[in-house]
């Protein structure tokens, strides 16, 4: 009696999303209340197969969090081919700059497969920063230091990989900045 | 770089077509806009439930069920409230009236001493100013019966509020998925813009309405008025309508007061009581609203009671002000979206840092 009272009051689609969400780096210091918070402050939205998310040179605005299926990003060389930089699989983010600053996306992203993606829309971080610092505090503080990861591994190619002539990165390869 | 094009005249011909059709069925409208309204206010209630996981069904059906019950143990105080009210409107009807029999007469004589002409202006008085009063309170109870329909918005308002509620962020989350997916993110900018500017303004002023009852309600009782809540009541519902609030109670109020002290002082220290809560609105409440809400210039507010009433009635004067918090939400999205996709302006571009990253 009690499981179904539970059951009928308790939002279990909410207990899903929390559950993925906890999992994700950008999240992990988070309690289980800040989540929900932040969990509700998210959009969501299926893409199928093909969908373009967005274009590179578009002005970004919101950061994707990729719940199931595969997104591909690709950027255009020189020669306007679009060559593949990386595949997102489930659990995984992209577009997060476009929660620090308003630059053209450098690359595209587009739906392989059919796709659940969170959107978390740049004013909802700004309004949580305001109303709960904490969670927003913890949300910079990680980005911070994805930032710094990527300046880091770009340094280190730019220095002692790029004059070897290294290819391009796979897509099994570390994921490459493709901000917003 | 793939290029895109802005869909200006798509944008601008939907545009047309929705304010065309907007002020066609606006009378059908009216009680969606204002249930829209009242979803709008009650929903970080419900969204303080929700984060703490419950449903969002069970929370809003769980605030109806309370409401209801407040309802009916608040009805048989407020129906004794009433017929008290009544009785006593009933026994002192007839002295108000000689009260301001009396008034007017007094009035009359002061017009015919004092004023330049005032013997003409006084000859011609029952004709130009008593005897239009008299028909306009023979009407009296053609309007009160006119309010009647009115009465149902009272059950079709919360009845409608009830499934925006509960399916509110549903509607929301159909129109991001029907979106074509390269324009969600100009939508979810859309839909933060409004909800911001609308929210913002919608609970402001039920915080004002709300905030005006309670202290003319106290300072009336301070006074000593009779209908101290009737009056309260009113000001505050009229508040609704920017600064119609305060007036409407400083002239009821003002006229209860004289009637019922038979001197013009009372009526100036309720009217002063009016001034008092205008001004603390405008120095403390609206400061704290407008920091939140959208910056309208006083010539675009005045401007939007004035369209508004003229368009709709009271229920534009209403709807005048949140109406162009929408209308500037959504032109600084399309501006913003226009002058980045046709290159109007240059991207955010940030200074070079010459230390390298150690």
């Amino acid at each position: 009696m009690l499981r179904f009272l539970k059951k009928v009051v308790y939002d279990s689609s909410l207990q899903r999303k929390i559950s993925f969400l906890k999992g994700l780096e950008l999240f992990k210091d988070l309690s289980h209340r800040e989540i929900s918070r932040l969990a509700h402050s998210l959009h969501s939205r299926t893409y199928h197969e093909g969908e373009v998310l967005f274009l590179e040179g578009d002005i970004g605005r919101a950061l994707f969090i990729l719940e199931s299926g595969k997104v591909e990003l690709t950027r255009r060389d020189s020669s306007g081919k679009a060559r593949l930089i990386y595949t997102l699989g489930a659990g995984e983010f992209f577009g997060e700059m476009a929660l620090l600053e308003q630059l053209p996306r450098t690359a595209s992203a587009t739906a392989v497969e059919r796709s659940h993606l969170y959107l978390l829309y740049r004013s909802k971080l700004d309004s949580l920063l305001h109303s709960q610092p904490k969670i927003g505090m913890s949300i910079m503080t990680h980005l911070a230091q994805i930032l710094s990861a990527r300046l880091r591994r770009t340094t280190q190619m730019a220095l002692f990989e790029a004059p070897q002539g290294s290819p391009a990165p796979s897509s099994e390869g570390p994921r490459p900045q493709a901000h917003g | 770089m793939a290029e895109r094009s802005f869909p200006l005249v798509p944008i601008l011909l939907l545009g047309g077509l929705f304010l065309y059709a907007f002020a066609h069925l606006f009378a059908i409208l009216a009680p969606f806009l204002l249930s829209l309204g009242l979803a709008y206010v009650a929903n970080p209630l419900i969204s303080y439930f929700e984060v703490r996981g419950l449903r969002r069904s069970v929370t809003v059906i769980a605030l109806y069920l309370s409401l209801a019950l407040c309802l009916a143990l608040a009805a048989r105080s407020l129906l004794e409230i009433l017929t008290t009210q009544l009785s006593f409107l009933q026994t002192e009807a007839p002295a108000y009236l000689s009260h301001a029999e009396r008034h007017l007469a007094a009035l009359k004589l002061w017009v015919a001493r004092k004023v330049p002409y005032g013997s003409q202006i006084a000859k011609k008085w029952d004709a130009r100013l008593v005897t239009p009063l008299l028909e306009q309170a023979q009407r009296i109870p053609g309007y009160l019966l006119g309010l009647f329909p009115l009465l149902s918005l009272l059950f079709l308002i919360p009845f409608i509020s009830f499934f925006l509620l509960i399916d509110g962020p549903h509607a929301v989350g159909s129109l991001i998925q029907a979106c074509p997916s390269r324009y969600v993110e100009q939508a979810l900018h859309l839909l933060s813009e409004v909800d911001e500017a609308l929210g913002n303004y919608l609970r402001g002023i039920v915080i004002v309405a709300a905030s005006i009852t309670a202290a003319s309600f106290v300072g009336l009782l301070i006074l000593g008025v009779d209908q101290a809540l009737a009056v309260a009541l009113l000001s505050g519902l009229s508040s609704f309508v920017p600064y119609l609030g305060a007036a409407v109670g400083a002239v009821l109020g003002g006229l209860v007061a004289v009637i019922q002290f038979g001197t013009l002082a009372a009526g100036l220290k309720v009217v002063a009581l009016f001034v008092g809560i205008r001004l603390a609105d405008e120095a403390f409440l609206q400061p704290l609203i407008a920091r939140h809400s959208v910056h309208l210039h006083p010539l675009a507010f005045l401007l939007a009671l004035m369209i508004g009433g003229e368009l709709f009635g009271f229920l534009g004067l209403v709807f005048g002000v949140p109406a162009v918090c929408v209308l500037k939400a959504l032109l600084k999205v399309t501006w913003s979206w226009y002058s980045t996709e046709a290159r109007l302006k240059p991207a955010q571009t940030l200074e070079p840092i010459p230390v390298p990253y150690v």
